[in-house]
């Protein structure tokens, strides 16, 4: 309503439709990856928002990298407490 | 012979000459008065314009005196103005409307205000203000308040209230009976027997003579039905105390506002006295009739308007007030447009305020910390205005005298503020608590809605750039608090705009979060208090991917047990009370859980009131009421390519002769079948065995679900909160066990 300017989250709806042409092209088991990345960047769509960056989707990239890595930290701890267990 | 009252300003109107004003004295007498009063209005344009002006003006039949002056406009700063006093002030609109046809060229400022609004600017008075009166025969001399709308506990006015009450909603069909009551007095008149109605209701506007006529359907059905009744045997309707004037009838009409379509019903005003209706008053669910006169008081519109008006309307009021005070002009149109912004500026500013995606799922002794009406807060505080302009650093109070809006919103800001905390000090049963609960929430809803009309173009007082400065200090804030809080070792679980829930391990009573509520004031500037501890609160996923998080769907139970609910089927306006019923139900069960572990011990109680629950649905025992569906109709029926089950319903009742506009809701059921719906709003009751049970057993699952999965989830597992891996390995939803 009266927005001069598309919210992040129109924006980023935009961006996921236009990327359907792409996605429908990978294999479903690929389709599913793809969909975990999206869920990722939408963890940080108020972050977004608040960095009103011209490029939005550098943004969504950064957003689906660092969620990317925080399940990298978390794998690490596990097989870490794994590794200390069996030792 | 010069005669002193003290009472209440009951009313003020304008007659044939002047302002009829009523009041209610001390002594029990209503009191009819006349008051000379000249409403003023100013035309500023180029000099020779503004000379024929002047003798147009002298050629008209309407009394006027005409002056040069000097006055101030808050965007342009003094201009000269050519003032036309109106001397009397019911021609005022007649005059001002010739006025502008012929000359449109003219800016004219103070034209559409009304002379209620005008009378209380001019003497700091407001409905049912306690006056002292000057009176000689019935002419008012002078006029004192003895006390402001901003006293927490004024003298209530001893107002004498008629109800009157059909049977049944009149969109159904005519009601069978019409309840009549005051005080201990109560019994039923008929609307069929006509006559006998008109007398028996003359005889009690006689006897009891009320101030009040309260009635349910009254703009929308009952008084236009008596003042038909009135008309078809030729006598007066003596609804009005005033018998010089008519009673005022306005039509009903929808517009858009908001992306939301708005419908408001007719309306029936009286003169000298109030007819409120229920059903047409603004938010009465709200606040009832102590909001309504708490509303009159501070918007000082006429309580007939103030009962009817919108928010908006009522703070705007509220400016104008403060204009016509302290001499600034009041623009009949805007003309400020929107400063050129860089692109870049335009990124960064429009914006709202800043809403986070909560963690899922289910967390224990969460506080939740509220910014005290941030918004209001902060354009009083920072000096935000559309005239003011704005400091460098959009983060620091504006320099130079109060703006209009903070000059208006403080002392609205501080009652408030004074109310909620008597509202604490006051014990659980203490009488005064549902008045002091209804004011605060007449204030909080004109609180609220200063901040849109900053924003909005038609405001007389509002200017983008402003609202902008609003929310971008908003957002600063709630960082601020955010790092304040991560400072401290809080984990930040959501923040939505002007509230953060936090949690530490340890921390579970108000007193263990007094050093961040001291740390986050002290960092912003602004007021922020502890809404509570929960013991327990779920923040719900997104019904279409349950790992998207959404901001406004939650729910939790304090530590003293009440419960918090936003945006669950519970308190969704177009769900069938059953099922809201249900799910409060589950909620309550669970709240008698003392804390998160305990809700094991709980969980086969609420599993026991579901199964009772739905063996009443399936054997059709939820009385029909329980099952209806109100949805909102969003357009014209015609309109409609794929009708929802709404226009569907509305299409049963256009076929009865009902009409329905966008905006009103629609009532009914789901019935097997074509179409699928059932009007509620019909002569015809629908056959309980048409239900469709089917279709309510999905929707109970469903609001059953979204309370239960979450309880199940922690209860089973016992890792409720921890927080689930964003790319589970399983394609199984964690959230969303079935109820086995």
């Amino acid at each position: 309503m009266g927005r001069t300017l598309p919210s992040v989250t129109q924006f980023f709806q935009q961006e996921e439709a236009a990327f359907s042409r792409f996605r429908r092209a990978l294999r479903r088991s690929d389709q599913l990856a793809l969909d975990d990345l999206f869920t990722a960047a939408r963890q940080h769509l108020a972050a977004a928002q608040y960095a009103s960056h011209a490029l939005p989707f550098e943004v969504f990239l950064l957003s689906m990298l660092l969620e990317e890595h925080k399940e990298v930290i978390k794998l690490r701890e596990q097989v870490e407490a794994l590794a200390s267990r069996y030792r | 012979m010069k005669k002193i009252i003290t009472g209440w300003l009951f009313d003020v109107y304008p007659n044939e000459t002047n302002l009829t004003v009523w009041i209610i004295g001390e002594d029990g007498q209503r009191y009819r008065l006349v008051q000379d009063f000249a409403a003023s209005l100013y035309a500023a344009g180029s000099s020779p314009r503004l000379r024929e002006l002047w003798k147009w003006l002298e050629n008209q039949p309407i009394p006027t005196r005409l002056s040069r002056e000097e006055r101030k406009d808050v965007f342009k700063g003094m201009v000269t103005v050519l003032a036309v006093k109106v001397l009397q002030p019911s021609r005022l609109d007649e005059l001002f409307r010739n006025m502008a046809a012929t000359f449109p060229d003219l800016t004219y400022y103070d034209a559409d205000i009304s002379p209620s609004l005008r009378y209380a600017a001019a003497f700091n008075v407001f409905p049912l203000a306690r006056c002292r009166v000057e009176v000689w025969g019935e002419k008012v001399e002078s006029i004192t308040p003895l006390d402001t709308p901003w006293d927490l506990e004024p003298e209530p006015a001893p107002l004498r209230i008629l109800s009157l009450e059909p049977d049944c909603d009149p969109a159904h069909g005519l009601p069978k009976s019409v309840t009549v009551a005051h005080g201990r007095v109560r019994y039923s008149l008929l609307p069929e027997e006509r006559t006998q109605l008109l007398v028996c209701l003359r005889a009690e506007l006689h006897r009891y003579d009320p101030d009040v006529i309260l009635t349910s359907w009254g703009d929308t059905w009952l008084m236009p039905f008596l003042i038909e009744a009135c008309r078809e045997r030729g006598v007066t309707s003596s609804l009005n105390r005033d018998e010089s004037l008519s009673v005022v009838e306005r039509k009903e009409h929808t517009y858009f506002s908001y992306g939301q379509i708005v419908y408001r019903g007719r309306q029936v005003q009286l003169r000298g006295r109030w007819h409120l209706d229920r059903h047409n008053a603004m938010l009465w669910n709200d606040y009832g009739l102590d909001g309504v006169l708490e509303m009159a008081r501070l918007t000082r519109q006429p309580v007939q308007e103030a009962a009817r008006l919108s928010p908006g309307t009522g703070i705007s009021s509220m400016q104008f007030v403060t204009a016509l005070q302290s001499g600034i002009l009041i623009p009949w149109h805007k003309h400020q447009a929107e400063t050129p912004k860089t692109a870049l500026d335009l990124l960064r500013s429009d914006m709202g305020g800043m809403v986070y995606q909560p963690t899922i799922g289910l967390h224990r002794d969460v506080a939740e910390i509220d910014f005290v009406s941030m918004y209001p807060g902060i354009m009083v505080r920072f000096n935000i205005s559309p005239e003011v302009p704005r400091a460098k650093n959009d983060l620091e109070p504006a320099e130079g005298e109060p703006g209009i809006v903070p000059m208006t919103l403080a002392p609205l800001l501080n009652k408030r503020m004074a109310l909620k905390s008597a509202l604490l000090s006051l014990h659980r049963w203490d009488c005064r608590r549902p008045a002091y609960h209804a004011r605060a929430s007449a204030e909080k809803w004109l609180l609220v809605t200063c901040f849109g009309y900053l924003g909005y173009k038609n405001a007389r007082f509002g200017r983008i750039e402003a609202h902008e400065a609003v929310t971008a200090y908003g957002r600063e804030a709630l960082l601020r608090a955010k790092e304040a809080a991560e400072d401290l070792d809080y984990e930040i679980l959501h923040m939505n705009v002007d509230g953060l829930w936090v949690r530490k391990k340890g921390c579970n009573t108000p007193a263990d979060f007094e050093a961040l509520l001291a740390d986050i004031s002290d960092r912003t500037g602004l007021p922020i208090s502890l809404d509570g501890v929960y013991r327990w609160v779920v923040f719900l996923p997104s019904r279409v991917n349950e790992r998207v998080p959404v901001p406004n769907r939650y729910f939790g139970v304090f530590q003293d047990g009440s419960i918090k609910v936003r945006g669950i089927e519970a308190r969704r306006r177009d769900t069938a009370p059953f099922i809201a019923e249900t799910q409060m139900g589950i909620l309550n069960i669970l709240s008698k859980a003392p804390d998160a572990d305990a809700l094991k011990d709980v969980l086969p109680k609420a599993q026991d009131f579901i199964r009772k629950q739905l063996a009443l649905l399936r054997a059709g025992q939820v009385p029909l009421e329980k099952l209806l569906v109100a949805q909102k109709l969003s357009r014209e029926l015609g309109e409609y390519s794929s009708p929802s089950p709404a226009a569907r319903a509305a299409r049963q009742m256009q076929a009865v002769g009902k009409t329905v506009s966008p905006g009103q809701r629609v009532r009914f059921l789901f019935t097997l079948g074509k179409p699928g719906v059932c009007a509620w709003d019909v002569p015809e009751r629908p056959d309980a065995r048409r239900i469709d049970v089917p279709h309510y057993r999905t929707l109970f699952d469903r609001a059953v679900q979204t309370v239960l999965a979450p309880i199940q989830q922690s209860v089973a597992g016992g890792v409720d909160s921890e927080c689930l891996y964003l790319f589970p390995i399983k394609k199984d939803n964690p959230l969303l066990v079935t109820n086995g």
